[in-house]
């Protein structure tokens, strides 16, 4: 009886009210979409860093006939370098699974190599990234007429210098989220003002209703309570209709895009199933500061 | 039953509605609260309904202390046991005469089988067992009237509040509630009504209680208007 009340009471408001209701819907829709859109580009970047830079600062690869000893030594005389903090070898069985990782997207990339192809590396973190040349330096590389650096140290196919690109990578990287998260806010700032105007609206229109309740002796919550559900209903099919939309963006834009651009790895489905439960935070979060702001000072016994 | 000691009410802009009234009513009694408009008839009723709370002084009603109830709790409690009555009957006009009593009770959380026995009963009581299935605007005044009395009534209050509850009807049509309202006196609710009704004062020969610019000047019992 009683969950039947709040409901009955949420969808006959719903009714009186649906043409603003479904406004509200509609800019929690857009609103959490863009948010959801704003975690997943942020994603893709990240992975466009991964499969380019690796998510380290210095690469030193190794030539795959190097034997034990002078993997050894080669770690040696970087782990002494005072501007480096941390030197991890990377085998081909390490290398390969790594990339499957990163080109899970894109199965050509993975189908048209074999484990071989993936060169061995140290994946190298600078202690202080300015003293990057001691690097070349002591492994006695000087750049060839492509720039590319030849070394004398044996093993030592290449040293490739991140630094750069991961710089300038996370740069855009930081201005996209910042942008698409402020545009998101400003919707979501949006959403809340929407739905909490279509809960005045309800309450304004069922004011004779909410007197002779208040009258009667029926508590606060039971006043509020169909009001409550209908803001959360509404942000909630705002949720809904976001994610339906980014899963058929998944599958009708970035799905078509794999191997197209053969060396872009693209989100994955779990990539977007990652992001659901944050758009889901973002409705409630929507529903219960609509329904703070909506409720205040309306509603007083 | 009912208890003001002391009562002062003034308003934001100074204007004092009451002025240290002190009114003892017993349980079972029938009182009217006269006096012309202004006097602070209806404030004293929207206190007693803790819709307002006084400047200073107490207010009881069933024993317990008005300014100490909370707002989500005790209030909705304390106006479980009030039964309101107004001149305009607050009706909904879109419910129909059964919907508009059983509303009372289903937003208080009464189950379905209470409901289903006490409405009827009630509007049995009122007069108006044939009519369960009209509109508000199928109605005369005296039956809208009779309407809001049984929403008023179905929960069983210890205490009617009637805020010139004939002041829309003719004279024969508020002679029929006045009667009502003896009726449910005497099962024994506690029956105040705030009028300007000088006919049916002085008809009824009950308490009377004259108001005047937030004073009581007058408490009569088997009192006449003026």
């Amino acid at each position: 009886m009683r969950v039947e009340y709040y409901f009955r009471e949420t969808a006959s408001g719903m009714r009186r009210n649906g043409t603003i209701a479904f406004g509200a819907v509609m800019t929690a829709f857009i609103a959490l979409f863009l948010f959801g859109l704003a975690l997943l580009i942020r994603r893709e970047i990240a992975l466009v860093i991964e499969s380019i830079t690796g998510n380290v600062q210095v690469q030193v690869y190794v030539d795959d006939n190097a034997d034990v000893q002078t993997i050894d030594q080669i770690h040696s005389i970087l782990t002494q370098l005072p501007a480096v903090a941390n030197a991890d070898f990377e085998d081909k069985a390490a290398a390969c699974a790594r990339a499957a990782q990163i080109f899970q997207s894109n199965p050509t990339i993975i189908e048209n190599t074999t484990c071989d192809t993936w060169p061995r590396s140290f994946r190298v973190t600078l202690a202080d990234t300015s003293q990057y040349a001691q690097i070349p330096a002591a492994l006695g590389c000087e750049p060839d007429a492509n720039k590319q650096l030849q070394c004398t140290q044996p093993g030592v196919t290449t040293v490739r210098d991140w630094r750069d690109v991961l710089d300038r990578l996370s740069a855009i990287t930081t201005a996209v989220s910042l942008g698409l998260f402020g545009l998101s806010v400003i919707m979501l700032i949006s959403a809340v003002v929407l739905v909490s105007n279509t809960l005045r609206m309800g309450m304004f229109a069922r004011r004779k209703e909410i007197s002779i309740m208040r009258l009667v002796g029926a508590t606060n919550w039971r006043i509020r309570v169909p009001f409550l559900i209908e803001g959360g209903s509404e942000a909630l099919l705002g949720a809904a209709l976001a994610i339906v939309t980014l899963f058929l963006g998944k599958v009708f834009v970035v799905d078509q895009l794999a191997g197209k651009i053969v060396w872009l790895p693209l989100v994955r489905n779990s990539d977007v199933l990652s992001v659901l439960p944050w758009v889901f935070v973002a409705a409630i979060f929507v529903a219960a500061v609509a329904g703070t702001v909506g409720m205040r000072r309306y509603l007083d016994v | 039953m009912i208890s003001l000691q002391h009562v002062t009410k003034t308003y934001k802009n100074d204007v004092t509605a009451l002025d240290d009234v002190s009114i003892e009513i017993e349980k079972g009694e029938f009182v009217f609260l006269v006096g012309p408009s202004g006097s602070g008839k209806s404030s004293s009723l929207r206190l007693l309904l803790r819709e307002e709370e006084p400047s200073h002084g107490e207010v009881f009603v069933a024993g317990k202390n008005l300014a100490k109830l909370s707002a989500w709790s005790g209030v909705p409690k304390l106006r479980r046991n009030l039964g309101t009555v107004f001149q305009d009957f607050k009706l909904l006009p879109d419910k129909t005469v059964f919907e508009n009593v059983s509303f009372a009770l289903e937003v208080i959380g009464k189950a379905k089988h209470v409901i289903d026995h006490r409405v009827p009963e009630i509007l049995e009581y009122v007069g108006l067992g044939e009519k369960l299935n009209n509109y508000p605007d199928e109605l005369s005044g005296g039956e809208q009237q009779r309407v809001s009395i049984a929403r008023a009534c179905v929960n069983r209050p210890l205490v009617l509040l009637a805020d010139e509850p004939t002041g829309n009807l003719d004279p024969n049509t508020s002679v029929d509630i006045m009667r009502l309202l003896d009726k449910v006196n005497k099962i024994g609710t506690t029956v105040v009504m705030a009028t300007h009704d000088q006919a049916i004062v002085d008809a009824m020969r009950k308490r009377v209680i004259e108001l005047d610019r937030g004073k009581v000047v007058r408490d009569q019992s088997r009192g006449v208007y003026s």
